[in-house]
């Protein structure tokens, strides 16, 4: 694979699972710089994986396993400071990027509250609440995390509670 | 609010219109961070590698041009040190876990890999120190023996020991810190990570 190709393929990718990345970054990390230096490490690693990309898997899964693996490998490695990069991301807060509807404003909230309480899962608890809220299928979940899909079924039982618990007080406020 | 409510309002975030991206700069950023990470990888292994041969090179010349054996002998040992160093690092970077494996392979691959990491710390005195200390042990001795008289071989045989002993000491010291600082907390996060997708730790892990 030429250095263009490679190029092309993560541009495009950028273009069509950026959201998918920044969740799963919002997900396993909560302050900025945090997230800055995790989503640094996972584009990393998804340009890197490129070259093994072969097809077979479908975009989303592979690149859900490399944003997992790299937010569990930096989770436990040092939280590295990258000198003097220069920054290429940047968080919109503008009033412009806010909703116009009143209601979508709770709904911000209620997302802002899911992101805190799968932070406070264990690590596998907390990819498959990821994967679940974006509608994953259990198969799905299965190739990317290497668990049998019953195991994952019964996790999710358990990972409904949990959050239904840690959101009940958080919606009883809004 | 049940989970349906949690999922629809998940699912109707835009997550990618919160942020903005410079697509250039960041294309710079990731080709910056590939090229470091590469030039880390190879500035690491060409020290590893790069000791070994000057100090093989180096014991072994000076042994052929005095004649001497035991310097010969600390050059064969330094070789068969640095290329056990070289071989392992060969067969580890052969297992090392693909980010884009799935996550259960991936921890049960950086397991086996800390694993083997510990093992060689805790071992660094038969593979490492114990062939050094004692190739250089005999060339010392030897040294004494032929130039020294009686009184001053025992001095010098005595004051290789101390030295020797504190040196290795505090290199087995530093190794077994490392271990229990770094390798055993990663252990056994990674232990956590397994037992979490529902599969057995292997007991040879357990601590």
């Amino acid at each position: 694979m030429t250095a263009s190709e490679q190029e092309a393929i993560f541009r495009r990718w950028l273009d069509a699972h950026l959201g998918l990345m920044l969740k799963v970054v919002r997900g396993c990390a909560a302050a900025p710089p945090d997230q800055d230096d995790l989503f640094q490490d996972v584009l990393l690693q998804v340009w890197s994986s490129i070259p093994a990309f072969r097809g077979v898997a479908k975009e989303t899964t592979w690149i859900y396993r490399v944003a997992f693996n790299t937010a569990l490998a930096w989770s436990r490695g040092e939280r590295r400071r990258r000198e003097g990069h220069e920054t290429f991301l940047k968080f919109d807060v503008s009033p412009q990027s806010q909703p116009s509807h009143a209601e979508a404003l709770p709904e911000q909230e209620i997302v802002a509250q899911l992101y805190a309480a799968i932070r406070q899962l264990p690590k596998v608890d907390a990819s498959l609440a990821l994967m679940h809220l974006d509608g994953l299928s259990y198969s799905e979940m299965a190739e990317v995390l290497g668990i049998s899909e019953n195991y994952i079924g019964v996790k999710l039982n358990r990972i409904r509670l949990q959050l239904a618990e840690k959101m009940k007080g958080a919606t009883d406020e809004l | 609010m049940n989970f349906e409510d949690f999922q629809k309002a998940w699912q109707s975030q835009d997550a990618s219109a919160q942020v903005t991206i410079n697509a250039e700069v960041l294309m710079k950023e990731v080709r910056r961070n590939q090229q470091q990470f590469q030039a880390t990888i190879f500035w690491r292994d060409a020290r590893e590698v790069g000791v070994a041969i000057f100090l093989t090179w180096y014991f072994i010349q000076r042994g052929l041009r005095t004649d001497s054996w035991t310097d010969c002998l600390v050059g064969l040992t330094c070789f068969g040190v640095g290329a056990f160093m070289v071989v392992d690092r060969l067969l580890q970077r052969k297992k090392q876990p693909l980010a884009s494996d799935s996550l259960l392979v991936c921890v049960q691959t950086s397991l086996l890999q800390v694993n083997h990491q510990i093992w060689l710390l805790k071992n660094i005195f038969w593979w490492y120190l114990l062939p050094l200390s004692a190739a250089l042990g005999v060339s010392v001795a030897v040294t004494c023996w032929h130039e020294l008289d009686r009184a001053s071989q025992l001095a010098g045989w005595c004051g290789y020991a101390v030295v020797c002993i504190l040196l290795d000491w505090f290199l087995y010291w530093l190794n077994q810190t490392a271990v229990k600082k770094s390798l055993v907390p990663r252990r056994r996060e990674l232990e956590v990570l397994l037992a979490e997708t529902g599969n057995p730790v292997p007991t040879s892990t357990k601590p």
